[in-house]
């Protein structure tokens, strides 16, 4: 926590509608600077939406989101220095696949920060050894396995130094031995304070995680509460029915 | 006839071995072109004492080949974005320029640069060289624009989505991101229009380009033996053909990072 009041993220009464669809409606809440939020519900319930609104990969139709003091808007300069301060990580990893597992996480600060070959190249390899990548740094993506693939995004995303980390179920796409290695560097991350906010259906990581779950609901966040709670007694039967489907 | 790519030694990486067989190709080119006319001075008449005019003519065919496939591939870009443009207008002019030039014959848009632009826009009264470059160029552009945009289009929207979510602009997300991996997919269909375009450039014998096609006929009108005369002439096409090929193929191994051409 950096002590401030202020909250990173903050969400007001934001609305998106995909045709007829009501995606998001009056979504408000607030995120702060070294909170572990994680996001969960039914698929088609929104999660994902909000979260990539937050970057603007997702036009918002109403109500306002502001990121680290920047309002979310269509003004192209402040977007790029806004999607610099937050990373992202997609259920389909999303790596370029003609650049090495080096220059995948070399691209962004040369090109955005301005940083010199080798000092990228030097926090390069710093994060690949983080997410245990460091002897497969010369290789391209096609070699690698989706978990080995996904370490690669998260360092990625990280070698931005972003002041958040949007995780969009970045372990669904995983076979199940892939999935723990990448749940390991999120725990890993979450550790080191990055402020975080995880849209998953990994139960176990939002419990032993989380600061925060947000059950997502048709649109609307049902719950917010933090895990014990969460998955405590819980009197909301749409939420029991949700955790009798995923928790077996 | 991709024979090179496999003499070159076994410890050189994939993009040395491209680069030997690229940089080897170029120079093969040159030199054929340098020194053409000393293979053909040994074959017997009527070849041998016209070795000197094949030589030229195959020298100005490549001429023709190399300025306005260069000039095709920027114009094939040009309008590729344009047609995938945000912006309507751009589109539309993108989406007239192709439509023009797919739909009428080349042979009409050479003589219409040579013999009625000038009529049209007086300063455009190019030599008949530089018309044949234009008309050859605005061709081609038009059918590597297509190729391009299929490209374009085939690069997962993810791509950009990550690219994007980096901090990237969109300028860099393109350079970067998008291009490399659309020209890499357009590869093949960008080389069938360069090999089309080395063949097409004979139709620069209609206004006059002093070309290899052009120089056979000359030969053979003047010797009455059109069997040696053009037997040469192709088996020339057939030779600059294959060089050309051997550059592209080394090309598209020089972007096929996962191994897929064997």
């Amino acid at each position: 926590m950096n002590g401030t009041t202020q909250p990173l993220i903050t969400v007001d009464k934001v609305n998106k509608r995909f045709g007829t669809h009501h995606v998001l409606r009056d979504v408000s809440t607030h995120f702060n600077a070294g909170e572990v939020a994680v996001i969960v519900g039914a698929s088609g319930s929104g999660k994902s939406t909000l979260l990539r609104t937050l970057n603007r990969l997702e036009t918002h139709d109403s109500g306002r989101i502001v990121v680290d003091g920047i309002e979310v808007n269509d003004d192209q300069k402040q977007l790029d220095a806004l999607r610099a301060e937050v990373g992202m990580v997609f259920q389909q990893f999303n790596l370029f696949p003609h650049l090495t597992v080096t220059e995948n996480v070399m691209l962004a600060p040369r090109r955005v920060r301005k940083m010199k070959r080798d000092e990228a190249h030097h926090c390069a390899m710093e994060l690949l050894d983080r997410v245990g990548l460091k002897a497969h740094a010369h290789k391209h993506p096609f070699a690698l396995s989706g978990g080995q693939q996904q370490r690669v995004a998260i360092a990625r995303a990280l070698a931005m130094k972003p002041r958040v980390m949007l995780f969009d179920e970045p372990t669904s796409a995983l076979d199940p031995e892939m999935v723990k290695e990448v749940l390991d560097v999120m725990k890993q991350l979450a550790k080191s304070g990055m402020t975080m906010l995880v849209v998953t259906h990994e139960m176990g990581f939002a419990r032993e995680v989380g600061d925060r779950i947000l059950f997502f609901d048709q649109g609307r966040i049902a719950c917010d509460a933090p895990p014990e709670k969460f998955f405590g007694a819980q009197d909301n039967p749409r939420i029991r029915a949700f955790l009798g489907q995923i928790v077996h | 006839m991709t024979l090179s790519m496999v003499h070159w030694p076994a410890s050189w990486s994939r993009q040395q071995r491209s680069s030997a067989t690229m940089m080897t190709a170029v120079v093969v080119l040159c030199v054929l072109l340098w020194l053409l006319a000393l293979p053909l001075q040994q074959v017997s008449n009527p070849i041998g004492n016209n070795a000197q005019y094949f030589a030229e003519g195959a020298r100005v065919t490549v001429q023709l080949t190399v300025i306005s496939g260069v000039a095709g591939v920027l114009l094939g870009v040009l309008a590729a974005l344009g047609k995938t443009s945000r912006f309507v207008p751009l589109r539309w002019v993108a989406s007239l320029y192709i439509w023009v030039i797919r739909g009428t014959p080349l042979l009409v848009q050479v003589l219409f640069v040579f013999f009625a632009l000038p009529s049209l826009i007086p300063v455009l009264q190019l030599t008949d060289f530089s018309s044949a470059c234009v008309a050859l160029a605005l061709n081609v552009g038009a059918y590597n624009a297509e190729a391009i945009r299929s490209g374009l289009l085939a690069v997962p929207k993810g791509q950009v989505e990550a690219a994007r979510s980096l901090g990237l602009s969109r300028w860099f997300t393109f350079v970067d991101i998008t291009f490399p991996q659309a020209f890499k997919i357009a590869l093949p269909p960008l080389v069938n229009n360069i090999v089309a375009l080395l063949k097409d450039s004979s139709l620069a014998y209609a206004i006059g380009v002093v070309e290899l096609t052009n120089i056979g006929n000359r030969i053979q009108a003047a010797t009455f033996q059109p069997l040696p005369i053009l037997a040469t002439t192709a088996t020339i096409y057939l030779v600059l053909t294959t060089v050309l090929t051997q550059i592209s193929n080394a090309v598209e191994r020089r972007f096929d990072v996962e191994g897929k051409l064997q």
